[in-house]
């Protein structure tokens, strides 16, 4: 089961990327672990500059924007492979 | 006096308040601004100004590129935040990262352009050089009261900013940025070319001067408390702000699923609005005089440009990330905008000039720190602190105290000491809440006294002693700090 990080402390962004990703899990119909990392701390460790933030299983695959429905499938395929 | 009287005398004013704020000139200053905002920070790459603030920079390269930072890349506390940790973390280290912290919420794009809209271009150029100043200068300070802790964390080899390649602007995005910034200098310069009337067209619409009379009675007209009253174009343009309300909820929201035709009609009402807030509009006995101004030109045309540049010119990724990133702006600030204004406009009615100007009628260090402490305690939205200068303003307060304010409320709220707290930790956020606050009411001291006539030079002279000195005590406690080190066997820099 992948698990899939959303970094941000809940602006719309962050919000919004959530959303993408699980509408993209589950049009896949992926079985996927949501977390939401709040604490900076714990955001910068990933090295990103600015919020929003995704990682699946531990890789962050994009860094300060929000991803259209379909790079977010690709990364997922990616780490399902 | 009974109570529905006062009641509606408090409505009244929340709504004469309302209707000043989305009037025409307002209007043509705030729209463009969320847009530059989401140009900004849609299309400048972050890495073209944090690769300056790399661990190894020099100060006189960090510092600048920090306040450059906070003035382009950020203007939600979700982009200052996390930016502001990695600077700190990895990055150039406390001192730069306080400039920017500081920098990113006094003097950011559309605060900047918000106090020059509604209160004055004299205020919003205060704003921005203090802003500057202070953010340098307090950076460096905590720089150096810290600078022991600074070292320690300096251990871990972090290549994220320094290690950058300048991935720079795209000529076309670069060409929407600054045409945007044109749309809004067109809109709100005051020069003859864009004030005067070119043409006029007289559409033969029966009562609308009764229209007007009855909006007057709605929201009164009252110089004397600032209140501009409704106008038949006012009242025009709320019409039109809502529909763009309702018709970019359906076409912006969901924008990263695709555009839709709402999304275009939420563009064209945008720009409908803003045409119709720069035309002269006269209502008469006999119909609507509409006056073709040199701005309604100069809007049409920028607006010509830009929608040839975001269709033709710029990738569909920049369209919808400019699209969305203006929305989410809209969308966090223009409610709470509302909701503010009307808010001052009630509070407006209660409160008495006569307790203002006793406090802060005078540029006094009493007033100036009373607009600080005001600013610290009392929580407003981003731009919501602008009505209230401006409320402040037409009850009697003294412009240098309203400078104070301006700069320590968007600073200093409690939420964004406690955030600020939890990344630096608690000593050094209050640290920072005391240079904030000192400073404000410095910066407020020393544009009351330019308003109240002492003579530039003689303050441009003041500063640069008290910076000199400053400078001279952090140099000596610099030069007591790194011989303290070498004498406990501490590396320094």
């Amino acid at each position: 089961m992948l698990t899939i990080k959303v970094l941000g402390p809940g602006c719309a962004n962050c919000k919004k990327v959530e959303a993408i990703a699980r509408q993209a899990a589950e049009t896949m119909g992926l079985q996927a672990e949501f977390i939401k990392v709040t604490d900076y701390n714990q955001i910068t460790g990933y090295n990103i500059m600015s919020t929003p933030g995704l990682v699946i299983n531990e890789k962050l695959v994009c860094a300060g924007r929000i991803p259209s429905p379909s790079e977010v499938t690709t990364w997922l395929v990616n780490a399902l492979s | 006096m009974n109570i529905t009287n006062f009641l509606l005398n408090l409505l009244q004013g929340g709504l004469g308040n309302l209707a000043a704020y989305l009037a025409a000139h307002v209007l043509l200053c705030l729209v463009p601004a969320f847009y530059i905002a989401g140009a900004m920070t849609a299309l400048i790459p972050k890495e073209s100004v944090t690769r300056f603030l790399g661990r190894n920079t020099p100060k006189y390269v960090s510092y600048p590129a920090a306040a450059l930072a906070g003035s382009v890349l950020a203007v939600c506390s979700c982009t200052i935040v996390p930016l502001f940790a990695g600077i700190y973390k990895k990055g150039a280290g406390l001192g730069p990262a306080i400039t920017f912290l500081f920098f990113a919420p006094a003097a950011n794009i559309l605060a900047l352009v918000y106090t020059g809209g509604v209160i004055g271009l004299d205020l919003a150029f205060a704003r921005l050089f203090l802003s500057l100043a202070f953010g340098i200068g307090i950076g460096l300070i905590m720089a150096l009261i810290f600078s022991r802790s600074d070292i320690a964390h300096d251990k871990a080899t972090d290549v994220m900013f320094a290690g950058q390649s300048n991935k720079g602007m795209r000529r076309a995005a670069l060409a929407f940025l600054l045409i945007l910034v044109a749309l809004l200098l067109s809109g709100t310069l005051k020069v003859g070319l864009l004030t005067n009337s070119y043409a006029q067209l007289t559409l033969p619409i029966p009562g609308v001067d009764r229209f007007q009379d009855f909006l007057y009675r709605l929201a009164p007209y009252n110089a004397a408390k600032g209140e501009e009253g409704v106008t038949a174009q006012g009242a025009i343009l709320i019409g039109l702000l809502a529909m763009i309300g309702l018709t970019s909820w359906k076409g912006m929201e969901n924008i990263h699923a695709g555009f839709t035709r709402w999304t275009w009609i939420a563009l064209g009402l945008v720009g409908l609005t803003l045409l119709t807030a720069a035309l002269g509009i006269q209502p008469h006995a006999g119909g609507l005089d509409i006056l073709f101004t040199g701005k309604f030109f100069g809007v049409l045309l920028a607006l010509g440009v830009l929608g040839w540049l975001l269709r033709k010119q710029l990738s569909e990724d920049e369209q919808r990330d400019f699209l969305w990133e203006s929305w989410r702006f809209v969308k966090q600030i223009f409610p709470l905008l509302v909701v503010g204004v009307f808010t001052v406009g009630m509070i407006r009615v209660i409160i008495r000039p006569e307790w203002i100007e006793a406090l802060a009628g005078q540029n006094t260090l009493l007033g100036n720190l009373a607009g600080v402490i005001f600013g610290v305690f009392m929580y407003f939205p981003t731009l919501v602190e602008v009505p209230i200068a401006k409320m402040f303003l037409s009850l009697g307060m003294h412009r240098g105290p309203l400078l104070a304010y301006l700069m320590a409320d968007p600073e200093l709220s409690l939420q964004s000491i406690l955030i600020t707290a939890t990344i630096i930790g608690r000593q050094k956020a209050w640290v920072y809440v005391f240079w904030v606050a000192l400073f404000s009411t410095l910066a407020g001291l020393i544009y009351g006294s330019w308003i109240d006539g002492t003579s530039l030079g003689l303050l441009v002279l003041y500063l640069a002693l008290f910076l000199a000195a400053l400078a001279g005590v952090l140099w000596w406690a610099n030069r007591r700090n790194q011989s303290r080190a070498v004498a406990q066997g501490v590396t320094t820099d």
